[in-house]
């Protein structure tokens, strides 16, 4: 009996204080995922990495805005998003208390504006994300001259690309050169 | 075989078993909050899980996190229940014993989603037989995402399930400010040497560490003194004291002093 009370304080109290006291935690703990939307541009890589699908996208072509959003209900806490964040914009927190009453209380939502085609002037992509990849194109620019052209390509859409890399060659007269190399 | 129950009337909605209207059941439900004088029993549903959630769920009432010192006892059949936790993601097979549990317990009942699975189907959303979420089947008072939630998570569900504490968390809408703009990190490293040091950390460390890792070299090669490269990679050296982080520094410096090598050349 004696050894058994002995025995008892010995090994102390096992139980965690939580909830009266904070829970200490692990430095890796994936807890819920932390979205700064001031620091995302909505390049939608963490929509494509999600494997769940809780982290989404929506375009209003209308209102010229992209609806970024993420539902910890659906979340699975694998922090994919995170690896593949170009801005650091999510990161996993330590948070773990997400227990709600109402369903809705599980969405968070950014609104994003979009940027308009330089070309044809219809919205095409984020206007973050499209001054983000001008500031990354130009940075790895070799001249001034040829930054400027790679920034106003990052500014154009991609059917309007395409149709330039049409009307381009037209230009050139690419048949024009082959018929005189002939003759 | 016509006397069969239909589907239908098995469903909430048309309320087998069902006693009060909705505003009765949310009445009583608010006085068993207020006067419950014993334990909560609570009924573990599983309603077509992995079964991670029935692990934590049992990690929740061993002695280390210990749910039982609040009165949280699991019982054994539906009819003890006061909460009903249901887990998984409502799959074609067990939707039937899942309403069949939920029609069981007695009123007023709490019914609790739990796990990513529970609160919309989770990485299961969207397979061909599964409904995606108890809200599909039954009216839900708490949901506790996580997959699985731990221990401390399930304890706080259950706190907010009984009103013992508040909810957190709360919808946001976040829209986008005026000139709002994301700045590239590192500008003084030349962007391209921001990637290679990236690729080889995360090559070394895997990504998340790695991307970590690039973070901690790059800001250190970043800092305004005005040493030289070497130097500086020295004294970053001397101060990491764990010898794998310190190798994949020496490797980070590596990739620098050939892309500068190259650039020589």
């Amino acid at each position: 009996m004696f050894k058994l009370i002995k025995e008892i304080f010995r090994s102390g109290e096992a139980t965690v204080k939580y909830p009266f006291a904070p829970l200490p935690m692990e430095k890796d703990l994936r807890g819920k995922p932390e979205h700064t939307p001031e620091q995302c541009i909505a390049c939608a890589a963490c929509t494509i990495a999600c494997p769940p699908n809780a982290i989404g996208m929506t375009t209003d072509v209308e209102a010229a805005t992209r609806t970024w959003s993420i539902d910890y209900g659906r979340c699975v806490f694998c922090g994919r998003c995170e690896e593949v964040c170009p801005t650091d914009a999510i990161r996993l927190s330590q948070e773990f208390e997400l227990a709600v009453a109402k369903r809705e209380d599980l969405v968070m939502k950014a609104v994003f504006r979009l940027a308009r085609c330089e070309a044809c002037d219809t919205p095409f992509a984020v206007a973050k994300e499209v001054a983000y990849v001008q500031e990354v194109v130009a940075a790895s620019a070799p001249t001034p001259d040829e930054a400027e052209q790679r920034r106003r390509l990052a500014a154009t859409c991609p059917a309007c690309k395409r149709a330039h890399d049409v009307r381009q060659p037209a230009a050139f007269g690419v048949a024009r050169r082959l018929e005189e190399t002939r003759r | 075989m016509s006397s069969l129950p239909t589907v239908d009337q098995f469903t909430p909605a048309s309320g087998i078993g069902r006693i009060d209207t909705p505003a009765d059941i949310a009445r009583m439900k608010a006085s068993l909050l207020k006067d419950i004088q014993r334990s909560a029993y609570v009924y573990r549903v599983d309603c077509g899980g992995c079964n991670g959630c029935e692990i934590e769920i049992f990690a929740a009432i061993t002695p280390l996190f210990d749910a039982e010192r609040f009165g949280i006892k699991v019982v054994a059949s539906p009819r003890h229940a006061d909460i009903l936790l249901f887990t998984g993601a409502v799959t074609r097979s067990m939707r039937m014993p899942a309403l069949r549990a939920y029609e069981a317990a007695p009123d007023p009942k709490i019914v609790v989603s739990y796990g990513a699975c529970g609160c919309s189907g989770g990485i299961f959303h969207d397979l061909y037989c599964v409904w995606g979420g108890t809200d599909k089947i039954v009216p839900v008072d708490v949901y506790i995402p996580g997959c699985p939630p731990s221990p401390a998570a399930t304890i706080y569900g259950f706190a907010v399930a009984l009103g013992l504490l508040g909810q957190k968390l709360t919808a946001k809408t976040h829209v986008e400010g005026e000139n709002e703009r994301v700045a590239i990190a590192h500008p003084t490293v030349p962007y391209n040497l921001r990637v290679l040091v990236e690729r080889e950390a995360r090559r070394m460390a895997g990504y998340r560490q790695g991307g970590d890792l690039a973070e901690v070299f790059l800001a250190a090669m970043e800092a305004p003194d005005g040493r030289p490269f070497a130097d500086r990679l020295a004294g970053l050296l001397r101060s990491t004291p764990d010898p794998r982080t310190r190798e994949i520094f020496e490797a980070l410096g590596g990739v620098i002093t050939a892309a500068v090598g190259r650039l020589a050349r």
